[in-house]
């Protein structure tokens, strides 16, 4: 199975994860089952209206079953809930301590969104 | 004659000038038909100077797509079509996020399964009225929508008539110089900027007179609320780009409460009458020596 982690920057595995979902830089989709992953800008981060429901789509078409980031808001909880993707939160650290973490099962799952709308607009 | 009053920032002063020349206008000028149009549909607040009496109402309807999930079969193309990210297809079912849609209509047509109609949903409501000689509409957004531009469109629409030469028209527009100040500015004669003389105010005064450059070329004039010792900055901004300033409004405790009373500048300080009767004036020749170089 595949997960993916928002990130800020494009260092492999040494990539720090990002707080914001919808308009992070870069997203991670990392294979559980083989170790491979890859890096990939997120389609969503310029968009004017909606990032978190296209970023969540791109999410879904990339067919993770997990996603693990900072924060999460509620048109982008709604459509991963819909695609019965679990959601994480992180505390910080980098892509490598986060995917280790998510195998200890040490990750706070998200039973609803943690932040209000537009939270990843700056 | 459509007069738009902008601003840029916020609080300059727009709904004071505004309410104050289309009241002076109306009662001065008896046998034409004076209008003010308050055009900020997300706060519409002329109203609470002019007391209007309201004699007709109208819906402003759009059409938004309802999905038939037994038809769906979630392939994808409307969440492909849609530009405002309104809708997504997870768990084999497509959903739809009403707040972003603008209801261009694009995924209806493009559905390949018929799945999706349209339903007309209320998205805002318009008003018009009279206080006293002056005629009054303005338009308020519903609750929950976030689309100002369709309800200015109905708004002027429903209340502006540009064949009637006669008909003065103030369209108190929003703060700003995203779409709904582009939506109202557009048709009209004549662009009044208010502001007011500090670093923010002609930060966004520069905004809304580069708006008018690059969008619509209107003939413009200046007019500088709070006025005081810092009118300098206005000054040397309206002397380089050659846009006349037409009044000062002092920054004075009795008119601030005087607005705080809901009362109208020229109720409370009838000296006003003749600067506002001034301004209407030098609008007129403005737009006319304007018509004349063209």
């Amino acid at each position: 199975m595949k997960i993916a982690i928002s990130l800020d920057e494009n260092k492999g595995l040494d990539s720090q994860a990002s707080n914001i979902f919808g308009r992070c830089n870069y997203y991670l989709v990392f294979n559980v089952e083989d170790e491979t992953f890859t890096i990939e800008e997120n389609p969503a981060k310029s968009a004017s209206g909606g990032a978190g429901i296209q970023a969540a789509q791109w999410i879904i078409n990339q067919e993770a079953e997990a996603v693990v980031s900072g924060n999460l808001g509620p048109k982008a909880y709604d459509v991963l809930a819909a695609g019965k993707i679990a959601a994480y939160r992180h505390n910080g650290g980098t892509a490598q301590e986060i995917i280790k973490a998510y195998k200890e099962e040490k990750l706070e799952c998200l039973l609803e969104p943690n932040v209000d709308a537009h939270s990843g607009l700056n | 004659m459509v007069i738009t009053i902008a601003s840029g920032k916020g609080g300059t002063g727009k709904t004071t000038v505004a309410s104050n020349l289309a009241y002076v206008l109306a009662q001065t000028q008896k046998d034409a038909e004076t209008w003010l149009i308050d055009c900020d549909v997300e706060a519409p607040n002329a109203a609470l100077f002019l007391d209007p009496v309201y004699d007709s109402e109208q819906k402003v309807e759009r059409l938004l797509p309802v999905i038939d999930q037994e038809a769906c079969t979630a392939c994808g193309v409307c969440v492909e079509i849609c530009t405002y990210n309104a809708l997504a297809v997870a768990g084999g079912k497509t959903l739809f996020f009403k707040e972003l849609c603008h209801a261009c209509g694009s995924c209806a047509r493009n559905c390949p399964e018929g799945a999706i109609s349209e339903r007309p949903e209320e998205i805002g409501k318009l008003q018009k009225g009279m206080s006293g000689d002056l005629h009054f509409a303005h338009g308020a957004l519903t609750i929950g929508f976030s689309s100002p531009p369709p309800v200015i469109r109905d708004l002027k629409k429903w209340v502006l008539d540009p064949s009637a030469e006669t008909t003065t028209y103030f369209l108190d527009a929003s703060p700003g110089t995203s779409c709904p100040v582009v939506e109202t500015m557009r048709g009209s004669d004549f662009a009044l900027l208010v502001t007011e003389p500090t670093p923010f105010g002609l930060h966004d005064l520069k905004l809304v007179a580069e708006l008018n450059e690059k969008e619509f070329q209107l003939p413009s004039g200046i007019v500088i609320n709070k006025s005081g010792r810092n009118d300098a900055i206005i000054e040397s901004f309206a002397a380089q780009k050659g846009i006349p300033i037409l009044m000062r409004i002092p920054l004075s405790r009795e008119i601030a409460e005087s607005y705080s009373a809901g009362k109208l500048l020229v109720e409370t300080q009838p000296q006003y009458t003749q600067k506002f009767t001034n301004v209407i004036a030098q609008i007129r020749s403005l737009i006319q020596t304007k018509g004349a170089i063209q």
